[in-house]
């Protein structure tokens, strides 16, 4: 039982997509650019040429959050979407009816249709995959060449997780809404 | 056939006089329009049985498409049609008890075409009938509304039994409790909206109270539709002094509803705040809302319904026409500007724009199925003329 969760130093982040690409091979997403369980957001930067704010060009990595309070856990009509014994939110496709309420309900758009079994899917943080077989990083975290990524259980006071909590300002996506992400990201 | 017709008193037919009519030229263009959407919808169901999802427009980005729309436009027609039934047989207004039997008719039949809609649109429905039991979402609008809607449906079928059995008393009951579950059912449908934190746009208490207001008046023009058919424009006195009726409660509620519409895009517009004062500007600037929404389904009909001071009932059929375009776009709209501001609004390929407004326009599948569907519930509700005797009932 543990409470996994993952702190990004999202200002490491080049945008090499290499998380992307381990994610899709570790777990076998579909081919395609809609079909991706997390994702690296970018911005233009801000003026214009020559006077452009390149700092202002940031990269922010993200994938579903894996909120403690997930309203796609809360509309989901048949429990299809649930939270496992280590608080990862989780999508039961035997039981997924295709309403795509959650894709609605999730604010942070980290929900997609995988083709292959007509259900809704989602970041896993490679449960079935890396965790399945004793592993304890994420497919993202293992590949990322700047070290972005920091996986973890959130209840352990001895993790890197949690040290990084403690020492370093973090901010979550949205949290106004009241959905406690466990994605946290570092300033 | 006899041991039906003990339960419900039908009238005698023969599979030969189902499916022959008084070939008039409006009968004939019914008939066209009828196996015409009948045929779309075959077509569309084809689609979807050899594209699945694939054959419609719907992305990440928008996963609700017009197949929501046109169930959310049916169950709310039906709902209306069962506050429209309920003024007779369940609260005693005299005026209106000869439009009970039709008009929970109409309220059985659109429900069923919303039905025939929904089966189409989510994916896996025998999944959801058996999961829906083994593991009901108590937490979910959708768990709720898709529950009430079946005991609504149940409930309506008994009163329309009752109905057609003059049995007012049973009728009355039955009529009562299913137009309190239909309420409740059609609030949380508009509740699977309300409740979404994450669409700042459609969060909130108006989308729950609004689908009672609006199903009231897709109801009354549903109601002037299929008396205005019925009756080909000429109407018995037993039915005019209730169309007369409705024409002013349908006029203050039209008046309701803009004076709703108003305060909802101001308190969203009011103050900037963001994602929410952006997005009704959005919508505020669109054509479906302006033509459609607006001057369709409120504006036109009401200046009418003014002007004429409630006495022109034959002008109210067609103004009622117009109403039902609206009551479309109110669906359509809802639906679409919901889905319409993006969550993620970083770029996420190279070579891309930041997203601004999520696109969105209906495969032809989706419109196959989803306008297809009208001619189901114009197929059952000639059925439902052909075998039941909906006249009377002013007890």
């Amino acid at each position: 039982m543990a409470r996994y969760g993952m702190a990004l130093d999202y200002k490491n982040c080049i945008n090499c997509k290499a998380c992307e690409v381990a994610c899709k091979e570790e777990n076998g997403v579909e081919l395609g650019a809609e079909k991706h369980r997390i994702w690296v957001g970018g911005n233009n930067p801000d003026g214009q040429w020559p006077l452009l704010d390149i700092a202002s060009a940031a990269f922010l990595p993200s994938q579903c959050q894996h909120c403690d309070d997930a309203p796609c856990q809360e509309v989901c009509p048949t429990h299809a979407t649930y939270y496992d014994e280590n608080g990862v939110v989780r999508v039961d496709a035997d039981k997924c009816i295709l309403c795509s309420y959650c894709m609605n309900a999730c604010p942070y758009d980290a929900r997609y249709v995988d083709d292959r079994t007509m259900t809704v899917d989602k970041c896993t943080f490679c449960s079935d995959t890396r965790l399945a077989r004793g592993e304890t990083t994420t497919a993202c975290q293992n590949t990322c060449p700047t070290k972005v990524r920091t996986f973890g259980d959130l209840d352990d006071p001895e993790s890197e997780i949690s040290e990084l909590l403690r020492t370093r300002e973090h901010f979550s996506l949205k949290s106004h809404l009241g959905t406690n992400p466990k994605l946290f990201y570092l300033t | 056939m006899n041991f039906i017709k003990k339960i419900i008193p039908m009238k005698d037919f023969t599979l030969k006089s189902l499916l022959t009519f008084e070939k008039t030229p409006l009968n004939m263009f019914m008939f066209i329009v009828t196996i015409a959407l009948l045929a779309a919808f075959g077509w569309g169901v084809g689609q979807y049985l050899v594209h699945s999802h694939h054959a419609y427009n719907v992305t990440r980005e928008h996963p609700w498409g017009l197949l929501i729309a046109m169930y959310i436009f049916f169950v709310v027609s039906s709902t209306g049609l069962c506050i429209v039934g309920s003024l007779g047989d369940v609260f005693g207004f005299k005026d209106y008890m000869a439009m009970s039997k039709r008009a929970i008719l109409g309220s059985i039949v659109t429900i069923l075409a919303g039905f025939a809609v929904i089966a189409f649109e989510i994916g896996h429905p025998v999944t959801m009938l058996i999961y829906n039991v083994l593991s009901p979402g108590l937490t979910s609008a959708i768990w709720w509304m898709g529950t009430l809607y079946g005991l609504y449906l149940t409930f309506m079928i008994i009163e329309f039994i009752f109905l057609m059995r003059n049995d007012m008393k049973n009728a009355r009951i039955f009529g009562l409790t299913g137009l309190l579950v239909g309420l409740a059912a059609h609030s949380n449908l508009g509740g699977v909206f309300g409740f979404l934190n994450a669409r700042i746009i459609s969060n909130g208490v108006f989308y729950p109270t609004y689908f009672i207001l609006t199903a009231f008046i897709t109801g009354i023009y549903l109601t002037y539709l299929m008396y205005g058919f019925r009756y080909k424009l000429q109407f018995p006195e037993e039915i005019k002094k209730g169309l007369y009726g409705l024409a002013k409660i349908q006029a203050l509620l039209l008046a309701i509803l803009m004076f709703f519409e108003t305060w909802k895009f101001l308190t969203a517009i009011y103050g900037g705040m963001p994602g929410r004062a952006d997005t009704a500007e959005h919508i505020l600037h669109s054509g479906a809302f302006l033509y459609g929404e607006v001057l369709c389904g409120m504006l036109i009909p009401f200046t009418i319904m003014l002007l004429t001071k409630w006495q022109s009932l034959k002008l109210y059929v067609f103004t009622s026409f117009i109403g039902m375009i609206g009551i479309y776009f109110m669906r359509y709209d809802l639906v679409h500007d919901t889905q319409v501001k993006p969550l993620q609004m970083m770029k996420t390929t190279e070579y891309q724009l930041p997203p601004e407004w999520i696109e969105y326009f209906p495969s032809a599948a989706e419109i196959a199925i989803g306008f297809g569907a009208i001619g189901i519930f114009f197929m059952l509700y000639y059925f439902g003329q052909k075998m039941f005797d909906l006249e009377g009932g002013d007890h």
